[in-house]
């Protein structure tokens, strides 16, 4: 009987140990994934306040404060997966499943821009650098859409470059046709177009599905795009490009006026470019 | 009192006659056929494409088709002339936009030579004649596309 028990305790010990080593790993993995989410977005505030998207939360980093901003509340859980600072300093964020939402800063609350647009499906979106009412939601297969109400009436004006848009921007680098210039960030590399939509060309010859994209407000030509984590830059407006070293797989970028060029990286970490090559943390 | 009344109402009368002969007239000169008829002088979308065929319709097309790889830069960097007519996008353009472009020209920003991609027509075009060239290309949209143009107009 006492052997009997006695090897019964033993298989319990033994399934107990078998079981932790197979769990151990997994929480392990599951706790490090949480401790350090890729950041998604950045932009900057009219303040000149860092604001980082990072999965389902919201933060603004300023004087070295982090202050946590609730983002919009919504049925299906969905995560906005764009962010943008509009000409007249109002922030937007936009995700699939989600469309596009302002913030106002007064009221600490967000309001829905979607009564127009023909579904929630918003997989990227872009402020015009200069026109405080304009902005632009890419809606996929239903394509690229306009307002220049600040989201009170939207309008499709184009079906977009011939490759699936993950982000875009729009900048005030000289030369357009009209106000500016939308670069997108495609599965085939940079597409660039003029703001009145006349058609999409390469921007140069840097290929692979680029996942963020940015530029230097004060100075339009300098152009920032990231493929698998690899930062490549461009100074004259896309026509040439060459890859910049960063210490870590970068997912999201933004040009700070005190800072300069702001990478977010897959790791979580925040990281502002000084000299060439030398990245220093921007929040502990 | 009364007679205030009639001249008053003669004086809108008036008015009314002037704005008739004002209209009509253009339809009369049109009709006669002689000196100063439509086809020596034509005004409006007639003129516009006359004067379209003189000094546009080499580069862009007499169908207003433009040239047949418009989107690929050449080994310049110079974009070829593109179409006028529904395929292009000049109907995405206002009609000071497309004012500005004719008369002023326009030099695509990554063309590597310092030549004009469009070359300026201020000096050959009256404001009148380069305003019938726009009336002109506005025939080669679709009805949806002059309703997009009409609304970038405004």
């Amino acid at each position: 009987m006492r052997a009997i028990v006695h090897s019964t305790t033993r298989a319990a010990w033994r399934l107990c140990l078998l079981t932790l080593a197979i769990l151990l790993p997994a929480l392990a993995q599951a706790q490090s994934a949480d401790d350090a989410q890729p950041v998604t977005s950045l932009t900057i505030s009219s303040s000149g306040a860092l604001l980082v998207l990072q999965g389902s939360d919201l933060f603004a980093i300023e004087d070295g404060t982090l202050t946590e901003i609730a983002l919009p509340a919504t049925d299906q859980g969905a995560q906005p997966t764009s962010m943008a600072r509009g000409a007249d300093g109002s922030i937007y964020v936009a995700g699939p499943g989600l469309g596009v939402w302002r913030y106002d800063s007064a009221g600490e609350s967000w309001q829905s821009l979607n009564d127009t647009l023909p579904d929630l499906g918003v997989t990227a979106m872009a402020a015009h650098a200069t026109q405080p009412g304009t902005l632009y939601a890419y809606l996929g297969k239903d394509g690229m859409f306009r307002s220049r109400d600040g989201g009170a009436k939207w309008v499709r004006v184009d079906s977009g470059p011939p490759e699936p848009v993950l982000a875009f921007l729009h900048s005030d680098m000289p030369g357009s046709m009209e106000s500016g210039w939308l670069f997108a960030a495609t599965t085939r590399g940079v597409s660039r177009s003029m703001d009145c939509f006349c058609f999409w060309g390469d921007a140069g010859d840097l290929r692979g599905t680029v996942s963020a994209i940015g530029y230097d407000p004060a100075a339009p030509e300098n152009v920032y795009a990231v493929i698998e984590g690899q930062l490549h830059h461009s100074a004259d407006g896309g026509e040439t490009w060459i890859s910049l070293k960063t210490p870590q797989s970068v997912t999201a970028l933004a040009f700070s006026p005190s800072q300069g060029l702001v990478v977010g990286t897959a790791n979580g970490s925040l990281l502002a470019r000084g000299g060439a090559d030398q990245w220093t943390p921007v929040h502990e | 009192m009364p007679v205030v009344a009639l001249t008053s109402g003669r004086l809108s009368m008036n008015k009314w006659v002037y704005s008739l002969v004002l209209l009509a007239a253009p339809v009369f000169a049109d009709a006669s056929g002689g000196p100063g008829s439509s086809e020596s002088a034509p005004t409006g979308v007639a003129q516009g494409r006359q004067i379209y065929e003189q000094y546009c319709a080499a580069c862009h097309g007499r169908q207003g088709e433009g040239a047949a790889n418009w989107k690929k830069p050449d080994e310049k960097g110079e974009i070829p002339p593109p179409p006028h007519d529904e395929t292009g996008h000049t109907w995405r353009h206002s009609d000071a936009m497309l004012f500005k472009m004719i008369a002023n020209g326009w030099r695509h920003p990554f063309n590597k030579s310092d030549r004009l991609t469009m070359p300026a027509f201020g000096k050959q075009m009256t404001a009148q004649e380069i305003q019938s060239v726009i009336d002109y290309l506005k025939t080669l949209w679709t009805e949806e596309q002059r309703d997009y143009q009409k609304t970038e107009s405004q």
